[in-house]
């Protein structure tokens, strides 16, 4: 596998092997069985959809958490009838994989050091580039709502956690109140987590934390590559339903050519603006997760 | 795997002729559900050689002369029964396509028609003789397919599509293009009768009409009780309009006898075997395709006879 560019998709059946609840918001581990051990890079996703009359039309994209021979880690949250009938499946439960799709974040290119950006269910891209690619100088920082979203199990005492409503933490862990992106300059200007020198940023998150990401890369003049969010129709490239706005004025698959792009590929001022049309609506984000995460 | 049915003659992987051309095989893509046939390539998947297998046609995304960027956000929305697009025949525009897409179409040897739109007739006449001025070595290339009826530009789109005059039109100026290609007029469903469309597409020249386009849809936001997409209307596919395109498919058939490829709905074997019962020469895998992509493969595999 060509960790930059990552591992060719299979498209098989699989099985549900576990799956709980990892924070008291209700973030979901779900571990599913793959008739052969899976290969992928961080940053990449799937397509997974349940079969028989309880299929959906579209699949569903998770962001691919970890693999473990043949057993694979995916991290959602419920926000619609897709996600949620997946949360009321039960163990062995047979669904359709497609994966693992899309460009990942790319290894360490060199000696800079990382700053790890990650938003409520935008984390399994993060954690897994981590545990593959971190340095003893990254700084990983995660953001959510509230304590009750933060899944503390899968997060180590090296994360930093912020949050926007502030709340007790569990015993021995701390939580800062804000944003992430304010977290993470807090703790570089401060001198902490080994502020110095120049980082990556690698952020997945909600818009407005992947917006804060790239104004935080371009004010410090450090490269950034973002996980971008779309609604998702076929995962793999030919529907052009997921586009996101390009800096050149056309538009970007987040399946296809993302979901991790370069900050300064990226049109934010188009990014996220519902076109008011003749009577358009303007539906909103859904979960607030970042990545390719299903949403519905 | 769907058992074939006694009454089913055809070997849906078999070569056959429509119009001036041999084609290989009857199990196709729909335009706008496997890109431009580029894609895919190296997804892998247990008991097929590639997602391509098996697949008598990729019908292109749709090309237009100009390049078009499309619509904006949201461009799709799940329905119980389908989903609704408003994708806005995003394409690179045919002098891009001609260069950039259609040497790895060949070099990939891929069995492809190419889809076309324009916003009047003339448009139809230029863009097959640039097409076939660069594709005519191109063995992989089997023709076009005029889209004239998607739903989902503000310019041109069903008023388009749905008058019999400019369907003729438009079929004629391809046709002085393609002499030795096949040439499909693709029809909008959102008429009252199909018959007088397809009547017209003949007179023009087609070898074939494919039923049906999208059906105009809309969603509503209940939340803020306006329209989901931004153009209001969207392109309507999926499992719940294949019984619409079943009796557009059969008014066709039984009132014009013009060979119709028949698309809509079309998730299985079974599905496929409608069509073919109503007399269609062939049928398209579309939004099943987006799903799965061996949607389409799976449905040619199931499909093939005993030991084929």
């Amino acid at each position: 596998m060509n960790e930059a560019s990552g591992a060719a998709a299979v498209r098989c059946l699989a099985r549900l092997r576990t799956q709980r609840q990892v924070s008291d918001s209700g973030l979901r581990l779900l571990e599913l069985e793959l008739p052969r051990p899976l290969a992928f890079a961080p940053g990449q996703f799937a397509m997974v959809n349940l079969v028989g009359p309880a299929a959906r039309v579209f699949a569903r994209p998770f962001s691919i958490l970890a693999s473990d021979g043949t057993v694979v880690s995916l991290l959602y949250r419920v926000v619609g009838g897709g996600t949620g009938g997946l949360a009321g499946a039960p163990t062995g439960t047979v669904v359709t994989w497609l994966g693992p799709l899309g460009r990942p974040f790319p290894p360490p290119a060199g000696p800079e050091s990382h700053l790890l950006l990650a938003g409520g269910v935008g984390l399994p891209p993060l954690l897994a580039w981590r545990a593959r690619h971190g340095g003893p100088d990254d700084l990983a920082c995660f953001g959510a709502r509230d304590v009750a979203d933060v899944p503390w199990e899968l997060l180590g005492p090296d994360w930093q956690v912020a949050v926007d409503d502030p709340g007790p933490a569990p015993a021995g862990r701390t939580v800062a109140h804000g944003t992430v992106v304010a977290r993470a300059e807090g703790l570089l200007a401060t001198g902490g987590a080994a502020a110095g020198g120049a980082r990556r940023i690698l952020a997945c998150g909600p818009l407005p934390m992947l917006r804060a990401a790239a104004a935080l890369a371009l004010a410090r003049g450090w490269p950034c590559l973002v996980s971008v969010e779309e609604r998702m129709g076929c995962g793999y490239g030919v529907c052009r339903g997921c586009v996101v706005p390009a800096r050149d004025g056309g538009w970007l698959t987040a399946c296809q050519d993302g979901p991790v792009l370069e900050a300064g590929a990226l049109d934010w001022d188009r990014f996220g603006h519902r076109e008011a049309g003749p009577g358009a609506s303007a539906p909103p984000r859904g979960c607030g997760c970042g990545g390719p995460e299903a949403r519905s | 795997m769907s058992p074939r049915p006694a009454w089913f003659p055809l070997d849906v992987g078999a070569p056959f002729r429509l119009g001036p051309r041999v084609l290989p095989g009857r199990i196709w893509t729909a335009s706008g559900c496997f890109g431009y046939g580029l894609d895919a390539h190296d997804i892998t998947a247990d008991g097929f050689a590639s997602a391509h297998a098996g697949i008598g046609v990729v019908v292109t995304k749709t090309v237009t002369p100009e390049p078009r960027s499309g619509n904006p956000q949201p461009r799709l929305c799940e329905l119980p029964t389908g989903a609704l697009n408003s994708i806005g025949l995003e394409n690179v525009g045919l002098a891009a396509f001609l260069a950039e897409k259609l040497p790895r179409l060949a070099e990939r040897r891929v069995p492809f028609v190419v889809s076309l739109a324009g916003t009047a007739p003339r448009d139809f006449g230029a863009m097959c003789a640039a097409l076939a001025a660069a594709a005519r070595d191109v063995p992989g290339w089997h023709g076009v397919e005029l889209n004239v009826s998607c739903p989902n530009v503000a310019h041109g789109g069903v008023d388009f599509g749905a008058d019999p005059g400019t369907v003729e039109e438009c079929t004629a100026n391809a046709r002085a293009h393609l002499p030795d290609r096949v040439l499909l007029t693709k029809l909008t469903p959102n008429v009252a009768r199909l018959a007088p469309l397809a009547a017209a597409a003949r007179r023009g020249g087609a070898d074939g009409v494919t039923a049906i386009n999208s059906l105009i849809g809309l969603e509503v936001d209940l939340s803020s009780g306006r329209p989901v997409l931004p153009r209001r209307i969207g392109g309507y596919t999926g499992p719940g309009v294949l019984p619409v395109a079943l009796a557009k498919v059969d008014e066709i058939v039984r009132e014009t006898g013009i060979p119709v490829v028949g698309v809509g709905g079309i998730a299985s074997a079974d599905d496929a075997l409608k069509f073919f019962a109503l007399g269609a020469v062939a049928v398209q895998v579309g939004t099943a395709q987006m799903r799965d992509p061996f949607a389409a493969a799976t449905v040619a595999a199931s499909l093939a006879p005993a030991g084929g």
